[in-house]
C-alpha cells in the first residue's frame, strides 16, 4: 500500500485551509497537484541548467539538451514506449489536445499529398470512415471532426450503454472496411469507466485502420504500457499525473511517426531548408517539435514520472481503487444519480454524478463553502451527458494523495446540498 | 490574496431566502423553446422558438443566451409596443440553469416587464454595474433603490464564478429588446 499520510507531505498546496475548512482536493481529474519533486526540477532547472536544447555548442545547451531528452526516456518508461536514440517514439506537444490536434492536421495534410507515399498510410478519401465514441472529450471529437470535414470522410462513433460504457461489443459493426482512423478514450474523464480496448483495437488492426488512444484519464491512475496494448498513437497531459502544465506527449509507434508528415512547421524540425524546393525534415521526434520546446516543464514532466515510477503504478491503482469505493457511497445519498458505473470494476475515481433538482454551479458552490474542490459543468464532454440526459454533472476526481477522509467528508457535503437547496 | 468562495456565512449571504424562493418557481417562465444543449443534433429544426406574439400592435424580439460553461441557457421573448413610450407589453422567458441564474430571471421580469424601454435600459445598466462591483453593491442609494430585490445578487457579485449566471437573462433582455426596436 501507498503511504498517503507521507505522500500528502510531498505536496505543499494540500495543507492550507480554505474559507476555514481543511482543503480537500477531489479535481485531479481537471489537473493534479504537484508534488515538491516537481516544483522544484522546474526552478532548479532556470537555477541551474537553462539553455536552448538541440543548438548551440556551450556547456549549458549540452547539459539542457540531455536534461531534455532523460526526460522523454522517463516518460517512456513509465508508459511502455521506446526512448533509445533513433527510437524514440515520445514527441513532445502543448498538452494532449495539441497531440490530437497534431495528428489530425498531420493526416489531414497526407490526405493532401505531404509526406509523399509512406504516408498514404494516413491519407483520407472521401467516403473513408473516422470512428470515435460518444464517450470523447471535445478534444478528440472536434479535431476528427474537423478532419472528417476537411477530407470528406465519415465520423462514426461506437454507442453507450446505459451506464456510459463504450459498447466495445459492437465493434465488428461499427469499424467497417472503409475505417482509416480509430480514436477513442482510455477512460472516459466523465464517467471513469476503463474502455474494454482489445475487441476495438483488434478489429481496427484487423481492417487496416488506425488506432489512437486519449490516454490522458488512465496514464495517471492505472499502469499502461502502449506496447501491450498495440496502440498506433496516443496522448495524454502531464499537468493530470502530477507534472507541470503546458505539456503533453504523444506517442507514436515508431515506424509510423517515421511515416507521419509534420503538422506544424518552423525551427529545429528541419535538416535542409531553401528558397526554391522543399524542404528535407528531420526524423522524428524532432520533426514533430518546431520551435522552442518548454524545456524546464518538460524536465519537471520527467520527474513526475519517475515520481509515479517510484510509487508503482499497481500501487497507485490499488490505492484509488480503495477510494473509488468510497466516492460510489455518493450513489446511496437521496436524489444523487452516479454519471456512469455504479460498480467500482474497470472504472477509477472519477464519479460524476446528478443531483436531482439542483444545479451543478450551486452544489460546487456549497461543497466549496466546506473547503472542497469538485468540478462542475460539462467537463468538455457534452454528448456523454446528452446520453444521460442531463446539461452537466458534478464530478469528484481522485488522486493518489486523497484519503477515505476526503471521501466521507465529500459524501457529508453533498448529503447537505438537497436540505440547503429545497428545504 | 483574494478569497473567491464562501464560508457558512458567506454562503448564507449569496443563497438569501429570496433567491432560494425564485429559484424555485420563477416569475415568467413559459415553454416555448428548445432545449439547445439537450438536443441530440443541431439542425434546421433545432433552433425553433413556438412562442406568437400575442400583442397585434407590438414589435416582437427574442434573444438567445448561452453558458458555455455549464451549459446554461435561456430564450428571452419580448413584445415591444409600436407607439410612444415604447413599453415592454410582455415578457416570457424559457431556459434552465442554476438558482442563480433562474432566480435573476425571475426578479428581472417582475421589474421591468411593463415598464418602458428606457427604464429597462437604465435598469439593466444599473444591475450590470451592481455586478460589477465585487461585492461592493452600488454608492447610488436611490439607484440601489430602483433594482428592488435585485440587489440580493449583492452577495454573488463577490464571486466571478456566478456573475455571469446573474447576467445571462439581463443579457437576452438587452438583445431582445434591440432586436424589437428594429423589428
Amino acid at each position: 500500500m501507498v503511504d498517503c499520510k507521507a505522500i500528502r507531505g510531498e505536496f505543499p498546496i494540500l495543507d492550507q485551509k480554505i474559507h476555514g475548512k481543511p482543503l480537500v482536493y477531489l479535481d485531479s481529474g481537471a489537473t493534479a497537484q504537484k508534488p515538491q519533486a516537481v516544483i522544484e526540477a522546474e526552478s532548479d532547472f532556470y537555477q541551474t541548467i537553462n539553455a536552448g536544447v538541440h543548438r548551440g555548442a556551450h556547456e549549458l545547451a549540452a547539459r539542457s539538451t540531455m536534461a531534455f531528452e532523460e526526460a522523454r526516456a522517463s516518460m517512456a518508461r513509465l508508459v511502455g514506449a521506446g526512448y533509445e536514440e533513433g527510437r524514440e517514439e515520445l514527441v513532445v506537444t502543448a498538452g494532449a489536445t495539441a497531440s490530437l490536434n497534431l495528428l489530425a492536421t498531420a493526416f489531414g495534410n497526407a490526405s493532401l499529398g505531404s509526406g509523399g507515399k509512406a504516408a498514404q498510410a494516413f491519407a483520407l478519401h472521401e467516403g473513408d470512415e473516422i470512428v470515435i465514441s460518444k464517450a470523447e472529450h471535445h478534444s478528440v471529437l472536434l479535431p476528427f471532426q474537423e478532419l472528417a470535414a476537411r477530407t470528406r470522410a465519415r465520423l462514426k462513433w461506437f454507442d453507450l450503454t446505459q451506464d456510459g460504457r463504450i459498447r466495445s461489443d459492437m465493434a465488428d459493426e461499427v469499424i467497417t472496411e472503409r475505417t482509416r482512423i480509430v480514436a477513442i478514450t482510455h477512460i472516459s474523464n466523465v464517467t471513469g469507466a476503463i474502455t474494454d480496448l482489445a475487441p476495438i483495437i483488434t478489429r481496427a488492426h484487423q481492417v487496416g485502420a488506425i488506432f489512437i488512444l486519449d490516454a490522458c484519464q488512465s496514464v495517471p491512475h492505472i499502469p499502461v504500457d502502449f506496447h501491450t496494448l498495440d496502440v498506433d498513437f496516443a496522448a495524454w497531459s502531464a499537468h493530470k499525473m502530477y507534472g507541470p502544465t503546458g505539456v503533453g506527449f504523444l506517442y507514436g509507434r515508431r515506424e509510423l511517426l517515421e511515416a507521419l508528415p509534420p503538422a506544424s512547421f518552423g525551427g529545429s524540425m528541419v535538416e535542409l531548408a531553401w528558397m526554391d524546393q522543399p524542404a528535407q525534415y528531420m526524423e522524428p521526434p524532432a520533426r514533430f517539435e518546431a520551435g522552442t520546446q518548454p524545456v524546464a516543464q518538460v524536465v519537471a514532466a520527467g520527474v513526475a514520472a519517475d515520481w509515479m515510477r517510484q510509487l508503482g503504478m499497481e500501487q497507485i491503482a490499488s490505492h484509488e481503487r480503495a477510494l473509488t469505493a468510497e466516492l460510489l457511497k455518493v450513489g446511496d445519498i437521496d436524489g444523487v444519480r452516479i454519471v456512469g458505473p455504479t460498480d467500482s470494476e474497470q472504472r477509477i475515481g472519477t464519479v460524476a454524478f446528478d443531483l436531482q433538482g439542483v444545479h451543478p454551479h450551486d452544489v460546487g458552490q456549497f461543497l466549496d463553502s466546506r473547503g472542497i474542490a469538485i468540478r462542475v459543468g460539462h467537463h468538455c464532454a457534452q454528448p456523454v451527458h446528452r446520453h444521460f440526459g442531463i446539461y452537466a454533472s458534478n464530478r469528484a476526481s481522485s488522486g493518489v494523495y486523497n484519503t477515505v477522509e476526503d471521501a466521507q467528508a465529500f459524501i457529508e457535503a453533498v448529503s447537505e446540498v438537497r436540505p440547503f437547496f429545497l428545504g | 490574496m483574494n478569497d473567491f468562495g464562501m464560508s457558512d456565512d458567506d454562503l448564507e449571504q449569496m443563497y438569501q431566502e429570496v433567491i432560494l424562493e425564485a429559484s424555485k418557481n420563477p416569475h415568467g417562465r413559459a415553454s416555448f423553446a428548445p432545449d439547445m444543449a439537450l438536443e441530440e443534433s443541431s439542425g434546421p429544426s433545432g433552433a425553433q422558438s413556438t412562442v406568437r406574439a400575442s400583442h397585434e400592435y407590438c414589435s416582437p424580439g427574442e434573444s438567445h443566451q448561452f453558458n458555455p460553461t455549464c451549459g446554461d441557457e435561456v430564450t428571452v421573448h419580448v413584445e415591444v409596443s409600436e407607439t410612444e413610450p415604447r413599453t415592454i407589453e410582455r415578457l416570457v422567458w424559457d431556459g434552465h440553469g442554476c438558482s442563480i441564474s433562474q432566480a435573476s430571471l425571475s426578479i428581472m421580469t417582475d421589474l421591468v416587464a411593463g415598464r418602458s424601454v428606457d427604464d429597462a435600459m437604465t435598469l439593466e445598466e444599473s444591475f450590470h454595474k451592481l455586478m460589477e462591483s465585487r461585492g461592493a453593491g452600488l454608492d447610488d442609494e436611490s439607484e440601489a433603490d430602483s433594482l428592488g430585490d435585485a440587489m440580493v445578487f449583492q452577495g454573488a457579485s463577490k464571486y466571478p464564478m456566478r456573475i455571469k449566471c446573474a447576467l445571462l437573462g439581463w443579457a437576452g433582455l438587452k438583445d431582445s429588446i434591440a432586436k424589437a426596436l428594429v423589428a
